[in-house]
């Protein structure tokens, strides 16, 4: 979506919310807040690209510091038309797809709360795949300065267009929550090669959580269905033209189901921050390798500062894969290309947030990847000298307002 | 200059400071609410937009102290243990991913009972010594 119509979907809402107001009705109110993150970060490793997410097509290497991959900013409209009804708008700027930090929308949605215990929400939604995954951009939300990229890394989907309904009640001395979603995915992703669009894609899924106490216990289950294919360079043409079809057909992701399952505890106790999750990706196309994923990270606040540390996991499930068309080059290309989304790797965390304000934190942190050279699939690229293993020193200022 | 300056306001600040951190906290309601009294987990639950069903089937309505003042600050530490900071986090969790509003903010502790005193699922916290006839305390915490 273009800053035009960006800007044109906020002069709408705040026109109307103007007229809601004169018009003295009590119950309407509107409201602007913003967040954003200014980021810094250098990756020791000169072969292999960091990044964030699979969203981002580019990231830092060679010992370059660098602010294209953690800098955010973000501007919310809500506007309050009865107690049931609100409308919320969302656009964020990014490091996208196409190296750009273009603005774009991320929510846009009517939500409905008829009853305390129901909510609908009708529009473009945040894609809650995982636990805190719709929050991951609002860096002064969070501890540390990026979730960690071993567990969210994979989810390069950051909304979705369509519907989701949550029910709550109280069970026990908590509160128990279900949810429902269903829609279509509008967003691109690093392929390999190059940019994949996945526009179209159905997604559902669903979760529970329950909150007691100072706990939070929450499973997740989402499900996409690719709707577009992804680029192969001329690689399964060859392999048809030489008989090797199976090899071809495995190159297949369109109209092939992936499906991300998720547990997450969190357990915070004044100073005391401890949270814990595990994924497993189930990938029915053979281009992508199944994988599993688990983090923990804990932080203890003293007066402003909160020094945190952090240990985390991301290993795909490795395949061999033989073509088997008798072209020694061809078979190696297909090796190659089906192999590049192995991920085989830890990171160890440190770092320390500083609550400047009450708006307001900055943070430092070190992070150790040790993995594997065959670990590609986290990396925007990687070279033949890629040895799995960089040093990513990062700092962030937070904001919200 | 700027010393002086400084001296004077710290003057000023600290007895209302010092009031505060040693104010007994209560939280009130209307009297037409239907409660007579509420539990932490319950002011929690209501507090952090997790649930706001009243046992009187009324949804609550939570009033916030004026924004980063120390009745806030005093107020979220001793509900949940949590400075303003951890607070303002876990909101900006919540309503930047479009799930729930926070407590509505008022400019002072007298705009906060008057609210309370005009809305029957209204609650908000105070010092004790500021509780007047128009609303009742549900709740107190230990002093």
């Amino acid at each position: 979506m273009r800053v035009g119509n960006l800007i044109s979907i906020f002069l709408l809402l705040l026109s109307t919310a103007a007229f809601a107001n004169e018009d003295g009705k009590e119950n309407s109110t509107f409201s602007l807040r913003g967040f954003g993150t200014l980021g810094l970060a250098r990756s020791s490793s000169d072969n292999a690209e960091f990044i964030r997410d699979l969203s981002q097509t580019a990231g830092i290497k060679g010992g370059k510091w660098s602010g294209r991959i953690d800098t955010i900013f973000g501007l919310q409209a809500n506007w309050q038309v009865t107690p049931a009804l609100e409308f919320v708008g969302q656009a964020v700027s990014r490091l996208h797809y196409d190296k750009s930090h273009n603005p774009e929308l991320m929510l846009a949605f009517a939500k409905w709360e008829p009853i305390e215990e129901a909510t609908l929400r009708f529009g473009r939604i945040g894609a809650d795949f995982m636990m805190r995954a719709d929050s991951r951009l609002v860096g002064y939300s969070f501890l540390p300065v990026r979730p960690s990229v071993d567990f969210f890394g994979p989810l390069f989907f950051s909304h979705l267009d369509g519907v989701d309904v949550v029910l709550g009640t109280p069970v026990g001395a908590g509160i128990l929550r279900g949810k429902v979603f269903l829609g279509k995915t509008h967003e691109k992703a690093a392929g390999t090669p190059g940019v994949w669009d996945t526009s179209g894609s159905p997604i559902r899924g669903w979760m529970l959580d329950y909150t007691v106490g100072n706990w939070q216990l929450r499973a997740n289950l989402a499900q996409i269905r690719y709707a577009n294919e992804i680029k192969k360079f001329d690689i399964d043409t060859q392999l048809r033209t030489a008989g090797a079809i199976a090899a071809a057909d495995s190159m297949i992701a369109k109209d092939k189901t992936a499906r991300f399952l998720s547990f997450g505890v969190v357990f915070e106790d004044g100073p005391l921050q401890v949270q814990g999750m595990v994924n497993r990706i189930r990938q029915e196309s053979k281009v992508f390798e199944d994988s599993h994923a688990a983090y923990v990270l804990a932080g203890y606040r003293i007066a402003s500062w909160t020094p945190y540390a952090g240990i985390s996991y991301w290993k795909s499930k490795a395949e061999t894969y033989v073509a088997g068309s008798g072209n020694a080059d061809l078979d190696a290309a297909y090796s190659i290309y089906m192999s590049g989304s192995r991920a085989d790797q830890q990171t160890y965390t440190l770092g320390a947030r500083w609550d400047v304000w009450t708006n307001a934190a900055f943070k430092l942190q070190y992070d150790a990847i040790r993995g594997k050279p065959t670990s590609k699939f986290p990396f925007a690229t990687s070279n033949a000298q890629w040895n799995g293993r960089t040093d990513v020193l990062s700092m962030t200022m937070d904001f919200v307002f | 200059m700027a010393r002086r300056i400084f001296v004077l306001l710290c003057l000023i600040l600290l007895p209302s400071l010092a009031t505060t951190a040693r104010a007994e906290l209560v939280v009130v309601a209307h009297p037409d609410s239907g409660i007579k009294e509420m539990t932490q987990d319950e002011l929690i639950n209501i507090y952090l937009g997790r649930f706001r069903r009243l046992a009187s089937g009324m949804v609550a309505e939570p009033i916030d102290a004026p924004i980063d003042s120390p009745l806030r600050a005093l107020f979220y530490q001793q509900l949940v243990g949590r400075s303003l900071s951890q607070v303002n986090a876990y909101w900006a969790r919540l309503v930047f991913s479009g799930k729930t509003r926070p407590p509505e903010s008022t400019v002072s502790p007298d705009e906060a009972m008057r609210l309370v005193a005009k809305r029957p699922a209204a609650l908000t916290y105070l010092p004790r010594e500021q509780v007047d006839g128009r609303v009742r305390i549900v709740f107190s915490f230990p002093h």
